[in-house]
């Protein structure tokens, strides 16, 4: 039997038998080198309660190269492309050691979610949002847990744009009302990173500049 | 009662002397693997079909233990950036005394 078969096949069963971790290997269809992941969101942080699944992909030369990981569920992380899932940690590329498993990469993604970097961002505009004002950052990060991570997730039509996207309901309120489809004023102000202190320094005009582009 | 033995089979048991104690207790299985194909060091690297002298072990001066193809393979790639596996240091084969009685 192929050498990264039985390596994978032992790693999967290691997990399943291993009932203090609280992560989850399972198959996604019969082929056992695309696997789901799953952990549940680390306590004290804007990620508590919530349920997280990771897509995962082994390399023909697995462990030799690093198993390819990305979240399904949408998580609000500096680390984390907030449209793709993309990950951006060491292990994942340059710092990968064959004696890493699944189950310890998952691990090192459930610690990733307590310790984000900013400076090493996956997602420029999360990252600055979270610089900007960490508490208004915290917010979202707690809304988005409760809206994609917590099963079950029913509440597809009760989802509010504006805090999905970080920002102020009144200050989406204030252009709208100029006239502005609110999409795409939640859309700019998203862009232009107006929360916290920044929503000094950029002026309505701005704005409105931007609106009308 | 006089017994007469007329047929026996003698049973050898070997380890490689990885300087580790006697595996005990319910990790025992996982403590004597090689870090790299997770397969017991008395087992053999995954492309090997006979354990033993032929697929050995091999001890960098960091103390971590390999079977020796296993670690050859990744010392091989340059994503190793010749670092052994399990510190990151760079990997230095430590020179083994073999006790010879």
């Amino acid at each position: 039997m192929d050498a990264r078969l039985r390596r994978v096949n032992k790693e999967i069963a290691d997990c399943k038998n291993d009932k203090t971790s609280n992560i989850r290997i399972d198959l996604v269809d019969s082929s056992p080198f695309h696997l789901k992941g799953s952990f549940p969101g680390p306590e004290d942080t804007p990620y508590q309660g919530g349920h997280f699944e990771v897509d995962i992909v082994i390399p023909d030369s697995y462990p030799f190269q690093p198993v390819k990981m990305k979240f399904l569920t949408k998580v609000y992380h500096p680390n984390v492309s907030s449209a793709s899932g993309a990950i951006c940690l060491d292990i994942l590329k340059d710092a990968w050691s064959p004696v890493l498993t699944l189950k310890s990469t998952l691990i090192s993604l459930q610690s990733l979610l307590c310790s984000p970097e900013p400076n090493d961002p996956q997602d420029a505009e999360v990252a600055k949002h979270y610089t900007t004002s960490k508490r208004s950052f915290e917010e979202t990060a707690v809304y988005w847990t409760k809206t994609y991570a917590t099963p079950p997730a029913g509440a597809a039509d009760t989802r509010d744009e504006v805090a999905i996207a970080g920002l102020e309901a009144a200050h989406v309120d204030q252009f709208e009302q100029l006239g502005f489809p609110r999409a795409k004023v939640i859309d700019v102000l998203r862009r232009l990173n107006y929360r916290g202190a920044n929503v000094a320094q950029i002026t309505d005009d701005r704005i409105v500049e931007e609106l009308l582009k | 009662m006089k017994v007469t033995v007329k047929h026996w089979h003698a049973v050898a048991q070997w380890r490689w002397d990885t300087g580790a104690a006697e595996p005990e207790g319910p990790d025992a299985e996982n403590e004597d693997v090689c870090g790299i194909c997770r397969v017991p060091y008395e087992g053999c690297c995954p492309s090997c079909k006979m354990p033993g002298d032929d697929c050995p072990l091999i001890w960098g001066e960091c103390t971590h233990v390999f079977h020796m193809h296993c670690l050859l393979k990744w010392i091989g790639t340059p994503a190793s950036k010749q670092q052994c596996p399990m510190d990151r240091r760079t990997w230095v084969t430590a020179e083994r005394k073999v006790a010879t009685a």
